[in-house]
């Protein structure tokens, strides 16, 4: 934590960047926080509350943030895939962020949850992560934790789902689904959903309808987990900021399994990574297509 | 104000003489939150739990409606609109905050346009309100004025006493709604044990924020452009989930809808000034540009706009946009900032 407090207070005191995107206690665990003077880089913290991926925060469309100058931001090493994603697609330049890595032993579910990690309180996310020491860096820090324990119930959710008929399927999809109420915290959340104007808001066509009915958040949740095929970093930020509790992280968990399965592509940190839907490739299976 | 005794059993007999009764059951996808949904008998109401996810509004204003269907025929178009008269329901257990940010949007929705669907859900529907005992450190009701154990907007207000329920009856809706029923005049032991536990309670929340000081809302718009507005609202996402959990949040959007060629309906959707598009304009202009404006509105409308037309704060203090927010902000938290800001600037221009 010091070893982080000194680094940025170093970076904004060099004047090598205007602001810190890190973690601070608030009223209800931890949250993010923006630190731009070197003598409050003492207020930031790092340790398994901190869930929420700061890379939301780097998108070019925030401005009241951009305005700020430029950032240096905390990451997880599974937050750097987002950090990636957006170089990758040409929203921020590499050198425009200064990385700071921390090294990872897992993360609770929720911020304000102040408990030891266990098979119960652990990120689903955390399951099976690669990405523990981070590889996307200009900074990292601390030492590597031990893995911390397996929550499964997501893997366990998508069994389940496997295993129903398309008509049970449908049913406990109707059932999650009736309670969206069309806010698009799931859209404002996430890291990689930064269009200027979302196809939900375009009026000439209308595509998406909407009006909160099953009709229309079916629509929405359709729409918003292909274009994010390939492009989520399943850092569930959609399912955290739901006001309506939907399990919006096994839509991305189930299209992850079927980009890694048809095109061999995982979300990584690597920005020069092609992702399937930015290259052409003739190896791309096509017997679908009848 | 009347007070009753009502036992379990008479409670539960409260119940089943109404075809529909709403109130706090156990989420069926997380057994330790709470949703009001429809019960049929006492025993599926979860009682002392957690203050339910989402508000009573959505049982007054629905995430959407439909507000009239249209038909274009050879004559012209035919317009049908839907009825306004609601079906009766009881709400059992509603939370005080909840039942008076119900009187609260009143005001509005009978302000140069009575909304008549508002208002036939709100006459065909008793509030039984209960005193609250679940509230944690996001809970700001006694800064607003209002409490645990408020009676506003409840028709009946129930705190538990031993063997059942001390019933405050509030309104003749309240009165008729317990004529049915059983209860006995209260005993002296039930009335003290009763204001024990509101003393209690309200003693619970009481230091969770400072109380708005008078002139707060002549701040706010005297300090409309001040710098304050742009550090709050750095960690913000503009994801409007606050809107859509608050009690008192009605705005909403108006859309037609085409089913086919020749007919459709009009419908009304929650919506939230939270979000770049509320305030988006035809001509592709925003006015509020960035989200430092946006949270600015919300906070404005919320404690100096609506003060002013109304007298009322457009909060009751629940707590739930900083339960549910994903960016970690807290109204408790930034109406400390702004009260320390307004008495700082009152101390130096010696008022």
């Amino acid at each position: 934590m010091k070893e982080l407090q000194e680094l940025a207070a170093k970076l904004l005191a060099d004047g090598a960047v205007q602001v810190v995107l890190g973690y601070e206690e608030g009223p209800r665990g931890v949250r993010p926080a923006f630190i731009t003077d070197p003598a409050q880089a003492g207020r930031l913290v790092f340790d398994a509350r901190c869930v929420q991926n700061l890379a939301t925060y780097l998108n070019p469309r925030r401005q009241h943030i951009v305005q700020l100058g430029k950032p240096a931001v905390v990451v997880k090493g599974c937050d750097a895939r987002a950090i990636a994603g957006l170089v990758r697609e040409r929203q921020i330049a590499r050198e425009s962020v200064v990385v700071i890595a921390v090294r990872c032993g897992g993360v609770l579910q929720r911020p304000e949850e102040n408990a030891a990690l266990s098979s119960e309180t652990t990120a689903v996310r955390c399951a099976g992560c690669d990405a523990r020491e981070p590889r996307l860096y200009d900074y990292i820090l601390g030492e590597l934790p031990p893995p911390p324990p397996v929550n499964a119930s997501r893997d366990e959710q998508i069994a389940m789902l496997e295993k129903m008929t398309p008509a049970e399927r449908k049913g406990f999809w109707d059932g999650e689904l009736s309670r969206c109420i069309l806010c698009h915290a799931c859209r404002e959340a996430c890291p990689m959903c930064f269009c200027v104007q979302c196809t939900a808001e375009r009026a000439l066509p209308q595509w998406i309808d909407p009006s909160p009915t099953l009709h229309g958040n079916r629509a929405w949740q359709m729409m918003r987990v292909l274009h994010q095929a390939g492009r989520c970093v399943d850092c569930l930020e959609c399912e955290r900021a739901c006001p309506e509790d939907i399990p919006l992280g096994l839509f991305a968990r189930y299209i992850a399994g079927a980009v890694e399965t048809r095109f061999g592509y995982k979300a990584c940190d690597d920005p020069a990574a092609p992702a399937p839907l930015g290259v052409f490739s003739t190896e791309d299976g096509e017997e679908f297509i009848r | 104000m009347t007070q009753r005794f009502l036992s379990h059993a008479d409670l539960g007999a409260l119940v089943a003489a109404h075809r529909r009764v709403i109130a706090p059951v156990r989420a069926r996808d997380d057994a330790r939150q709470t949703d009001y949904l429809p019960i049929r008998a006492l025993a599926d109401a979860a009682l002392g739990a957690a203050l339910p996810r989402r508000s009573l509004k959505e049982f007054f204003l629905p995430p959407t409606e439909v507000l009239l269907s249209y038909r274009q025929t050879k004559e012209g178009v035919e317009i049908k609109e839907v009825p306004t008269e609601a079906q009766p329901q009881v709400v059992l257990f509603a939370s005080p905050c909840d039942a008076a940010a119900l009187e609260v949007v009143d005001k509005v929705m009978d302000w140069e346009y009575r909304d008549e669907l508002w208002f036939g859900r709100r006459e065909a529907t008793t509030i039984v309100g209960l005193l609250c005992s679940s509230m944690d450190s996001s809970c700001i009701c006694s800064a607003i004025g209002l409490g645990p154990d408020s009676p506003r907007g409840s028709d009946v207000l129930l705190t538990p006493v031993e063997g059942g329920y001390l019933a405050q009856v509030i309104t003749p809706k309240g009165e008729a709604l317990l004529s049915d029923c059983a209860a006995t005049e209260a005993s002296a032991a039930a009335v003290a044990q009763a204001e024990a536990a509101r003393q209690q309670a309200r003693q619970k929340v009481e230091n969770n924020a400072p109380a708005i000081p008078d002139g707060f809302a002549a701040w706010l718009e005297e300090n409309f452009d001040h710098p304050v507005w742009r550090t709050m609202a750095l960690r913000c996402h503009g994801c409007g989930a606050c809107a859509g959990v608050c009690p008192t949040c009605h705005c909403f959007d108006i859309v037609d809808e085409h089913d086919s060629s020749d007919e459709g309906v009009r419908r009304r959707n929650w919506d939230s000034c939270q979000t770049a598009k509320f305030t988006l304009q035809a001509s592709g202009h925003n006015p509020r540009q960035g989200q430092s404006e946006r949270f600015r509105q919300r906070i404005q409308h919320k404690f100096s706009i609506y003060p002013k037309r109304f007298g009322e704060i457009l909060c009751t203090g629940c707590g739930r946009c900083c339960r549910v927010c994903a960016g970690g902000m807290d109204l408790s938290e930034i109406l400390g900032g702004l009260i320390a800001l307004a008495k700082k600037g009152a101390e130096g221009s010696g008022r």
